[in-house]
């Protein structure tokens, strides 16, 4: 029965827990910057390599 | 009670769906790198298969420019952008355990909520998600074509739609193979037809094009499975990330929570393996077990041995198609969805009964909360916009030109393949114009990546940019007609072009279209004709026979019935 009801309770933190970062995270990850746009409009658009690169 | 449980998951799949997609489906038209819709695309020959480069948009351009003169195009690109999501999602939950609504929510949400999705979207790759979109329910068709012997009505649709780019047909091709064929020399036929047939547009293009059907060794290295930030290839892989382009990676991928995404996702995996093994069998298991192989094992490749893959892809015509490692993970995830789903089962039965609400919830939102800059457009970057106003004056002028017996294709100028217009928010995009315009066009297909030039195919825009060098406008007009260009179109505002002369059809803020003098109709053989009607024909006819055979089996049950 105690296990059970501890069981419960840390169920329902880590979930709150995880609804929180999802929600902050949703909220935090929108307000980053965006696009720059090019410094140079003359010279072809360059795409970037991933960090290996 | 049996319908909530289905409600449930469509509403769940819906949901994921428009948080993921958010402003992009507000008014507007989404461009984000390949993504180019307009508002009617028009149907000409290039999009057929027949034009001067490899066929990198067959059958794909040509079936947008048949669907938006029934459906407006940007309404079209919103029904496709959510249909792909939730019917990849809605697919993904009948491959794990039917029995725990937990777990088929969880396959759900791995299915919808990865980086794959995240990244192909953005790098505009909708018909890669179409083609994974349809691979849960292709895997469902041809298990039940195994066991009950009769071939479903509706894997003669989903073949086609999961072929619409090279891509994408052989991801269908090769869980079509791993899911249905048996010892029967039959069945192998029946699926060897339908895998041709499906891809025969793109297929029977790129024999026509065989002789610039191998690409620069260049690219393989740079479109290699890459590192995400400190997450190493391989591993970046195993969570279906890894993309080569460093621009559309969500920066949640890149640090702490992209190895934490990765290492949650094969702890679920871990954990269900073993009850999903004994739940799916072993015929089952083999099959997505070799999809997981070929998928994670070519795109790790591509990153191993970028020097052998940059050989095969100079030498082997047509293996340009595997260059982009990262794109084949798409075999990886129904494996993923199965696995983790029993393993979210497993975790929910064994946790009390209180608790587990709060477990699901754990479960369900941990893949949002790693990959939060998922929501919303992809943290707001996949945004509408409106094509300037220009761009439409500029084709009805070309329209008017075109009726008073005017002729030729389009030739873009700046000789650059990608923009990034300020309409568009700054976002990268693949020149709008040619796709916005009526004829065939002539455009560069070269690529900057990372500074390094990655040339293109086509060898009429390497004709093109050869032309432009010539040292008069008079020259260059009439090399340019030569090749079969009937109108220059600028744009403006992007530094100075080699100036052509002709009459000038539209001058406006954006473009200014110039029509060339006696262009030389361009000519294609009748062997290609003939070669690419029937395979259209074929392609096409997949849609019929399923769209009859679900007719006919209608009125047999109808029959039966009575």
């Amino acid at each position: 029965m105690g296990t059970t009801i501890l069981a419960t309770i840390g169920s329902l933190i880590a979930g709150g827990v995880v609804a929180s970062i999802a929600v902050v995270g949703l909220v935090s990850s929108q307000t980053g910057p965006g696009d720059t746009s090019p410094s140079d409009v003359t010279q072809p658009v360059n795409i970037d390599y991933g960090s290996n690169g | 009670m049996a319908d909530w449980r289905r409600l449930v998951p469509c509403i769940w799949s819906l949901g994921l769906a428009l948080l993921l997609l958010g402003p992009a489906l507000a008014p507007g038209y989404v461009l984000s790198y390949d993504m180019v819709w307009v508002p009617d695309l028009a149907l000409r020959p290039d999009f057929l298969g027949v034009g001067s480069g490899l066929p990198r948009a067959v059958p794909s351009d040509a079936v947008v420019a048949v669907l938006d003169e029934i459906v407006p195009g940007m309404l079209l690109q919103k029904l496709v952008l959510v249909a792909v999501l939730v019917a990849g999602g809605l697919g993904a939950r009948r491959l794990t355990d039917p029995r725990s609504l937990g777990a088929q929510l969880v396959a759900i949400t791995l299915y919808q909520w990865n980086p794959f999705v995240a990244e192909r979207l953005l790098l505009g790759h909708w018909p890669v998600l179409v083609g994974y979109a349809v691979l849960p329910w292709v895997i469902l068709a041809a298990q039940r074509w195994r066991t009950t012997g009769e071939l479903p009505p509706r894997l003669w649709c989903l073949v086609p739609l999961g072929c619409l780019s090279a891509g994408a047909g052989l991801v269908t091709a090769v869980v079509l193979l791993a899911f249905a064929v048996e010892r029967s020399g039959r069945r192998l036929a029946m699926v060897a037809i339908l895998v041709v047939a499906g891809n025969a547009p793109w297929l029977v293009s790129g024999v026509l094009h065989a002789s610039e059907a191998v690409t620069d060794p260049a690219g393989a290295s740079a479109f290699a499975l890459h590192d995400e930030g400190s997450v190493p290839a391989p591993l970046a892989a195993l969570g279906l990330g890894g993309i080569w382009n460093s621009e559309v990676v969500p920066p949640s991928r890149t640090g702490a929570a992209g190895w934490l995404s990765v290492a949650l996702l094969v702890v679920l995996v871990g954990i269900g393996l073993r009850r999903w093994v004994r739940y799916a069998g072993r015929r089952e298991v083999a099959a997505f077990t070799t999809c997981w192989v070929l998928g994670w094992g070519i795109a790790v490749l591509t990153w191993a041995a970028p020097d052998q893959m940059a050989w095969v892809v100079a030498h082997v015509p047509g293996s340009g198609v595997l260059r982009d490692g990262a794109r084949l993970l798409a075999l990886c995830a129904p494996l993923l969805v199965a696995a983790a789903g029993h393993g979210a089962a497993t975790v929910l039965g064994g946790v009390a009964r209180a608790a587990r609400p709060a477990t699901a919830v754990v479960l369900l939102l941990a893949p949002v909360a790693v990959m939060p800059d998922a929501a919303l457009g992809v943290a707001g970057r996949l945004t509408p916009t409106e094509l300037p106003a220009d761009y439409a004056l500029a084709r009805e002028a070309m329209a008017r030109d075109l009726s008073s017996g005017s002729r030729g294709d389009v030739l873009l100028l700046p000789l650059t393949s990608y923009r990034q217009p300020a309409w568009n928010h700054g976002h990268k995009v693949l020149d709008p114009v040619g796709r916005f315009l009526a004829p065939d066009f002539v455009a560069s297909d070269d690529l900057f990546v990372s500074g390094r030039r990655i040339e293109g195919e086509d060898p009429r825009a390497r004709a093109a940019a050869a032309i432009l060098e010539r040292p008069t406008p008079e020259e260059r007009s009439a090399g340019l007609a030569g090749l079969g260009v009937g109108y220059v179109v600028t744009e403006r505002g992007l530094g100075p072009v080699p100036a052509v002369t002709g009459t000038v059809v539209h001058d406006g803020p954006e473009l200014v279209v110039r029509s060339l003098e006696d262009p030389v109709a361009r000519a294609t053989p009748w062997s290609w004709r003939i070669a690419m009607s029937v395979a259209w024909i074929l392609f096409l006819g997949l849609f019929f026979v399923g769209l009859g055979s679900r007719k006919r089996r209608a009125v047999r049950r109808c029959r039966l019935d009575a």
